[in-house]
């Protein structure tokens, strides 16, 4: 059953987590940047208010020095407060004539503070006033005095208060809307992955021909879907080399047994003769040892399948093995008139048994080949991390059809079998996995007249 | 000499121990693993063959109990031609060991092979009939005339003629002569035999080499 894709790992979910966090990250990053440059900005702004109003007020405060001047300029500044009301105006001096708002004595006293801008609070108010203190030279009657104008920071803070729930609240809504558009996308960007699927939930054992489609996908699933495709590929020829495997297990067995069965049954359909007997327990026996030999070949094969690997391993020369090879192969050589002549050599680590078998496997398959008074050549090469065997023979070219397929198992160039003693079709097979088993592999070639099979080995 | 089998498979017991009795063996057949456990702890035999799957205790844990007490020769029997078992086997103390399906020969020659007593010095010279081998000189003639014999033909002869009477297979030939013990797709064996046959009863109307067809080949004095 396809699982709808839920839970924690679910790709959609994590993506849009994502999304939230770096949503979360960026606004935090630009609100707080911006927070900042504006809190400095207001944080100026009443210093430069009271600059600018002083600046416009000293003047004319310091035109004359006459009673009749001050009680213009008091009234001006009255005028001038209650056009704003955030503005206060304090002038301090010891001539109650030349004063103005009133000043009690926490005024009085603040008065005389260092001349600047300073914070003044004052009972019952929640922000601080910014107060600039000037001192203003005594001119003609009029004393010298401190010139206090204040403004009530009330408002500024009151700015700053709502751009900071202004940034949040864009902040949260920003990374909620993140968050659900990005589960919105990461949704609409999985659909071909979520659709592969499916697809792939078809490919069942039995139906291992469908493969998925490769034409309407996005390019990052595409390597996707030709690695699985291929992966396929390798698995349905497996499959199918394993049925037919089995077919000519199957028909291999039958044979043999075939005549065993038959001569057995014709022997005892009525009384014979102590030596017929004789005769069919010798014939049984031959195909026994048939059936033996094939079982024996068979098991070795499986167990390389299942990875079995070459262990009491020794370091050995390839000639050496070769020329032992050759030794044991004499006999045959010198009946079928065919010379062998050996070239190179390598050092490489090997289970002598399992290689010499290989060897005699490659060396008789080629000598069945040869026509006598020719020769076959046996060359070792050492490349790199490898070395190889290459045992060449004069012959009909083998065609292209059949070159890959010559080391599985029971394939035979001509379909008429031969059924000679050991030899059973499974000879190659066995070198195979015998180069398998060392961590190395076979080769086959034919070309100018030559057919050449070899076996690959790590050095 | 004494040997045990302890084999649950009804046939292969029937016939390993009517052949090894013909061998001259005097058997003892266990057809579970508790029975053969205690006959071999209770009996002293030359040697024992232990198959692997077995009622009641496995072939390992026979094994296992036996060499806590004994030191007796075991040939294990399976039927899972596998490295582990294999490697488990030896290692547990079995001393030789035979994946079915295996030959009867083979058998035979694994068991001479444990219980032959060493210091048993090899002959130095061989007579079958009219035939005379020197080992050490590696001659052979026959009737009084010299074979003309290649190295291995010679080793060859030497092997089957110290054997006389015994059947060899194939694959022991093999062995013994070329040290190649495995199946392969040359008849090496055949080929010499032919050669060997050729020089040793060509000329001689009284044949030595005999082929016992699916088994191997035996030298020896036949009458007529």
């Amino acid at each position: 059953m396809f699982k709808r894709p839920n839970g924690l790992n679910s790709i959609a979910l994590r993506l849009s987590a994502m999304f939230t966090l770096v949503a979360l990250l960026v606004f935090v990053l630009i609100g707080g940047a911006l927070y900042q440059q504006v809190d400095k900005g207001i944080g100026l702004l009443p210093e430069a208010e009271l600059d600018a109003r002083f600046s416009v007020l000293e003047s004319s405060i310091n035109r004359f020095g006459n009673p009749d001047h001050w009680a213009k300029i008091s009234a001006k500044l009255t005028l001038l407060s209650e056009e704003d009301k955030r503005i206060r105006f304090w002038a301090v001096s010891g001539d109650p004539h030349y004063e103005y708002g009133a000043p009690d004595a926490q005024i009085r006293a603040f008065a005389q503070s260092p001349t600047g801008v300073r914070d003044l609070y004052i009972p019952g108010k929640a922000a601080p006033y910014k107060v600039l203190i000037n001192q203003i030279p005594a001119k003609e009657q009029r004393p010298a005095l401190r010139f206090l104008i204040a403004i009530n920071t009330e408002t500024f803070r009151q700015t700053q208060h709502h751009l900071l729930v202004a940034l949040i609240s864009l902040a949260i809504i920003g990374v909620l809307l993140a968050s659900a558009l990005g589960y919105w996308v990461a949704h609409i960007g999985l659909k071909p992955l979520i659709k592969l699927s499916q697809e792939a939930q078809k490919l069942a054992p039995p139906r291992l021909s469908g493969r998925l489609k490769l034409s309407p996908l996005a390019p990052e699933l595409e390597q996707l879907v030709s690695a699985f495709n291929s992966t396929l590929d390798r698995v349905e020829q497996a499959y199918t080399r394993l049925e037919s495997f089995n077919a000519d297990v199957a028909h291999e067995l039958r044979s043999p047994l075939t005549n065993l069965i038959g001569q057995t049954q014709v022997a005892l359909t009525r009384g014979r003769s102590a030596e017929h007997y004789f005769e069919v327990l010798q014939s049984n026996l031959e195909e026994l040892e048939r059936l033996r030999s094939i079982i024996n070949d068979m098991l070795f094969l499986a167990s390389a399948d299942q990875g079995s690997k070459a262990s009491k391993l020794t370091r050995a020369s390839l000639a050496g093995e070769v020329a032992t090879t050759l030794d044991y192969l004499e006999f045959i050589l010198e009946d079928a008139q065919v010379t062998v002549q050996v070239s190179g050599d390598a050092e490489v680590n090997i289970e002598t048994a399992h290689l010499r078998r290989a060897l005699i496997n490659l060396l008789s398959n080629a000598v069945q080949h040869t026509e006598a008074g020719q020769q076959i050549e046996v060359l070792i090469e050492h490349t790199g991390k490898r070395a190889s065997i290459s045992i060449s023979n004069p012959g009909q070219a083998i065609s292209a059809e059949h070159l890959p397929r010559l080391f599985e198992r029971f394939y035979r160039v001509d379909a008429a079998r031969h059924n000679s003693g050991a030899n059973h079709g499974l000879g190659l097979a066995i070198v195979k996995a015998i180069a398998l088993m060392h961590g190395g592999d076979v080769f086959v070639r034919s070309a100018d007249g030559r057919n050449t099979f070899g076996l690959y080995l790590p050095v | 000499m004494r040997v045990l089998i302890i084999e649950d498979e009804e046939k292969t017991a029937d016939y390993l121990h009517r052949g090894l009795t013909e061998q001259g063996y005097t058997v003892d057949v266990a057809r579970d693993g508790v029975e053969g456990l205690h006959l071999a702890l209770e009996s002293d035999y030359a040697v024992i063959v232990l198959d692997v799957m077995l009622p009641g205790i496995d072939g390992f844990g026979v094994l296992r109990a036996l060499r806590a007490r004994k030191q007796t020769p075991v040939i294990m029997l399976t039927a899972r031609e596998r490295v582990e078992d294999r490697i488990r086997g030896l290692r547990e103390g079995a001393d030789d060991y035979l994946g079915k399906p295996f030959s009867f020969l083979e058998l035979v020659a694994r068991l001479q092979a444990l219980t032959r007593r060493s210091g048993g010095h090899e002959p130095v010279q061989v007579t079958v009939d009219d035939l005379w081998i020197d080992l050490i000189s590696r001659k052979a003639s026959r009737a009084g005339s010299r074979l003309d014999l290649t190295a291995k033909e010679f080793a060859l002869l030497s092997v089957l003629a110290r054997r006389q009477g015994e059947i060899l297979s194939k694959t022991s030939i093999a062995e013994m002569v070329w040290d190649i013990n495995f199946d392969s797709d040359a008849n090496v064996v055949e080929v010499a035999i032919k050669r060997l046959r050729a020089k040793l009863d060509g000329p001689f109307e009284h044949k030595l080499l005999h082929t016992i067809r699916g088994m191997g080949y035996v030298l020896e004095r036949r009458s007529v």
